[in-house]
């Protein structure tokens, strides 16, 4: 399907890197017209970032790129220029929100500051996202996703043992907590826009955001005054609870008994009824004070089997297991995703016929289906002409004189 | 009526005003029945339904189905969970329902071989690819920490939600959202379904071949920091070696060796280790406070590795008053704040209700 649930609603989208312009694709995917205004001399770094297309650097060639910006238009312009600031004003009089992401003050140094805005358009909605919040004593610090996972704690405690942080592989705020906070709080504000008629500023700091994506721990921690211990992936509440080596080159089966009843089938599983009826590991608190020895039999098991066929084995008797799965299994071998057609392929000038993960959800048993990413400023014209009404001969002008960079 | 990987979708709606009820079976649904005071099951509960409203509904009792069906006219959004009430009866609830927006959460979807899998926090973040992402090469993969699966699916839950809601609004025609925890997790994945698909590598934890041989955590004299130093990121590179200089430390020399300019190079293990060892040498003699003092004023991208308990006392979430007090088990805590501001400000947290709290309110009886 091809939803249209957010059609009419238009952004002046200022966001670039990870998180902003994935919170902005949601709303492309679901009909909303995003014009995202870059420059063409100070690229958004993802453009330059890569993967690239056949490992060939282009700024219409990065994957990360275009599986941030599906459905969405490109308006170049040099906003440092007069011509293109009064554009992007223009632009900004016609859309129901604004968004970036920059760090703090590069909106009002640009002129685009929220009572800018405000001023030539009353009910807008004005997102931001810098790092730390807009004002402060560390609102300066720079960043990037890992340093929010360094300042929230998220990092300190993911880790295999104590006082060794290894943190997430990944800038992992910037995949799901940034980009989805925004974007709900974005969603409620256009709801009040379509009920009183009023625009609102929303300022998301990302740290303050991830914070609430760590919330339970953070409770906990204010309750207790301590910290829960780093236990790798091992759990303080039920054993066995970790991730096991498997035969094969670098294979993992992730296996978590979480109730009583989940033991029980484990251990029959891997040691038959002796080992499911050994009273010592009876009761969770037994099998958490014992967990080594029960983590040495579970290795034991799965040592001499391949992941999946553990996993499938585990699963069919009851107990929660997967095999760890790489970027290349879920593409190529996991049959879940592949039956539920969670991978889409779509055409693309420069980047051919590419790889999308599809929302992450199916609506009345249909996928989402994606629009391709733009080419750097490909739709200038169509957004001058079509939306600002400008004259092809202006635009032409325009174009001389160094304004679509 | 979600309790695990759907609970804070209805958290995120409620701090905002919305009326979220817990519709909760005799004796409540699993995530209070699980609660343990004085252990993370507590802490867990009251983060993830603060804001809420909770009514004890009997449905084994024609008067108790009476009472649901009532609760239900009104309703726009519900929310339900794999093992929860009303599950496995979703075509009745969207008949019933034709207008409102039915959002099921599940660890698999509702379709596909895994629909009734079994599954918890951390094979659900193996199945979605996550705990691949992380760890030491040498050791296992590693999970994340803290409910990631239940945050994760739970925002993705909330946002499409949202959504439909605007649809079903405007039309009056309802949708069904079927959303699968292990494809949440496989959507938040950075780049690496993109760089298996367009330069067929693997992405692997530690970051060999993928990640700069700066962007690390190194120790510090106090604890750790994090810095992220790649060539993308050209200013602080040189800011780094800039303090460096400036303290006269010969790190800074080192760091203006020839190969550092060489991106691929600075991907390699060997690249990772020389950096260690140099930057390692200069930070040992200088605490947290100070590193990020500097990072600040001289734009190195440089944070401290902070531990949970730390950040109460952060100075820049103590200057924004990011934490309000809350009573949760008895006794005020510091609560966290809102992921988001808004200005006028429409967001506050309530704490989460007791079982019941609210069968007077909205259901008539005590």
């Amino acid at each position: 399907m091809k939803p249209r649930f957010l059609k009419g609603i238009r952004f002046a989208d200022l966001t670039w890197a990870g998180a902003g312009p994935f919170s902005t694709k949601i709303f492309s995917d679901f009909g909303a017209e995003i014009i995202k205004v870059e420059s063409a001399t100070r690229l958004d770094s993802v453009r330059t970032g890569g993967p690239f297309k056949d490992r060939k650097y282009g700024v219409n060639r990065s994957g990360y790129f275009a599986s941030r910006n599906t459905g969405k238009k490109s308006l170049v312009l040099d906003l440092k220029s007069k011509e293109g600031q009064r554009l992007v004003f223009d632009v900004i009089r016609k859309s129901d929100v604004v968004s970036n992401n920059f760090g703090p003050g590069a909106m009002d140094r640009m002129g685009l500051s929220y009572e800018a805005v405000r001023a030539v358009k009353p009910d807008i909605i004005y997102l931001s996202m810098p790092m730390y919040g807009e004002h402060g004593p560390r609102a300066e610090l720079l960043g990037v996703g890992m340093t929010i996972s360094a300042v929230t704690g998220l990092m300190w405690s993911t880790g295999y043992r104590p006082d060794d942080p290894v943190g997430p592989g990944t800038h992992y705020p910037d995949h799901a907590a940034n980009p989805y906070h925004a974007a709900f709080a974005v969603l409620a504000a256009l709801r009040r826009k379509r009920l009183t008629g009023e625009g609102m500023k929303i300022d998301l700091s990302q740290v303050e955001s991830t914070i609430n994506f760590i919330g339970t721990a953070v409770t906990e921690c204010a309750m207790t005054g301590v910290d829960r211990p780093q236990t790798g992936n091992s759990s303080v509440e039920m054993a066995p609870h970790n991730i096991f080596r498997c035969a094969g080159e670098d294979a993992w089966v992730a296996i978590a008994a979480t109730t009583d009843a989940e033991w029980q089938a484990l251990a029959r599983a891997i040691g038959g009824a002796e080992l499911a009826d050994d009273p010592r590991f009876a009761a969770a608190h037994d099998r958490i004070a014992q967990c080594e020895e029960l983590e040495h039999l579970v290795t034991r098991w799965t040592a001499t089997r391949g992941a999946d066929e553990a996993a499938r084995t585990l699963r069919q008797v009851g107990v929660p297991a997967a095999l760890v799965a790489s970027s290349r299994h879920l593409i190529e071998n996991d049959p879940q995703l592949g039956s539920r057609g969670y991978w889409q392929r779509v055409e693309h000038p420069e980047l051919g016929n590419s790889l999308y993960a599809s929302p992450p959800y199916r609506i009345d048993g249909e996928r989402v289906e994606l629009a391709r990413p733009p080419l750097l400023g490909e739709h200038n014209r169509e957004i001058l002409a079509g939306l600002l009404g400008l004259e092809e001969q202006e635009i032409d002008r325009l174009e001389a004189a160094g304004v679509f960079k | 009526m979600t309790y695990s990987l759907g609970t804070y979708a209805g958290r995120l709606f409620a701090d905002l005003g919305a009326e979220v009820i817990r519709v909760e079976p005799l004796g409540g649904l699993p995530d209070r029945r699980r609660v343990m005071p004085g252990t993370p099951s507590e802490a867990r509960f009251a983060f993830l339904n603060a804001s809420k409203k909770s009514v004890e509904i009997d449905f084994e009792a024609v008067a108790g189905r009476e009472q649901f069906a009532r609760l239900c006219r009104d309703a726009r959004l519900v929310l339900l969970e794999r093992g929860g009430p009303l599950y496995d009866r979703i075509g009745d609830v969207r008949a019933s329902m034709p207008s409102a927006v039915v959002t099921a959460v599940s660890p698999y979807g509702m379709t596909g071989p895994l629909a009734d899998g079994p599954a918890s926090d951390l094979t659900l973040q193996a199945a979605g690819g996550i705990a691949w992402m992380s760890g030491r090469i040498e050791e296992a993969p590693l999970s994340l920490p803290f409910d990631q699966a239940t945050m994760v699916t739970s925002i993705y839950a909330a946002t499409v939600s949202a959504i439909a809601l605007v649809d079903a609004e405007a039309t009056g025609k309802g949708h069904l959202i079927d959303v699968s925890a292990q494809e949440c997790i496989a959507h938040s994945l950075q780049n690496a379904l993109q760089v298996w698909d367009l330069e067929q590598r693997v992405s692997v934890r530690g970051g060999e071949g993928t990640r700069d041989a700066t962007e690390d955590i190194f120790p510090c004299r106090d604890g750790f920091i994090f810095l992220a130093a790649p060539p993308a990121l050209g200013g602080s590179f040189r800011a780094l070696v800039g303090y460096m200089r400036d303290l006269g430390h010969p790190s800074a020399e080192l760091l203006l060796e020839d190969r550092w300019q060489d991106r691929e190079w600075r991907l390699t293990r060997e690249a990772r280790e020389a950096f260690r060892t140099i930057l390692t040498d200069f930070t040992t003699g200088l605490d947290r406070e100070t590193l990020t003092r500097e990072a600040i004023v001289r734009r190195i991208v440089l944070g401290p590795v902070s531990r949970v308990s730390e950040i109460f006392a952060d100075e820049q979430l103590a200057h924004r008053r990011f934490f309000s007090p809350m009573p949760v088990g008895g006794r005020e805590i510091a609560f966290p704040g809102a992921p988001y501001r808004m200005t006028p400000p429409l967001r506050s947290a309530a704490p989460a209700p007791a079982l019941g709290e609210h069968d007077k309110e909205i259901v008539g009886e005590a």
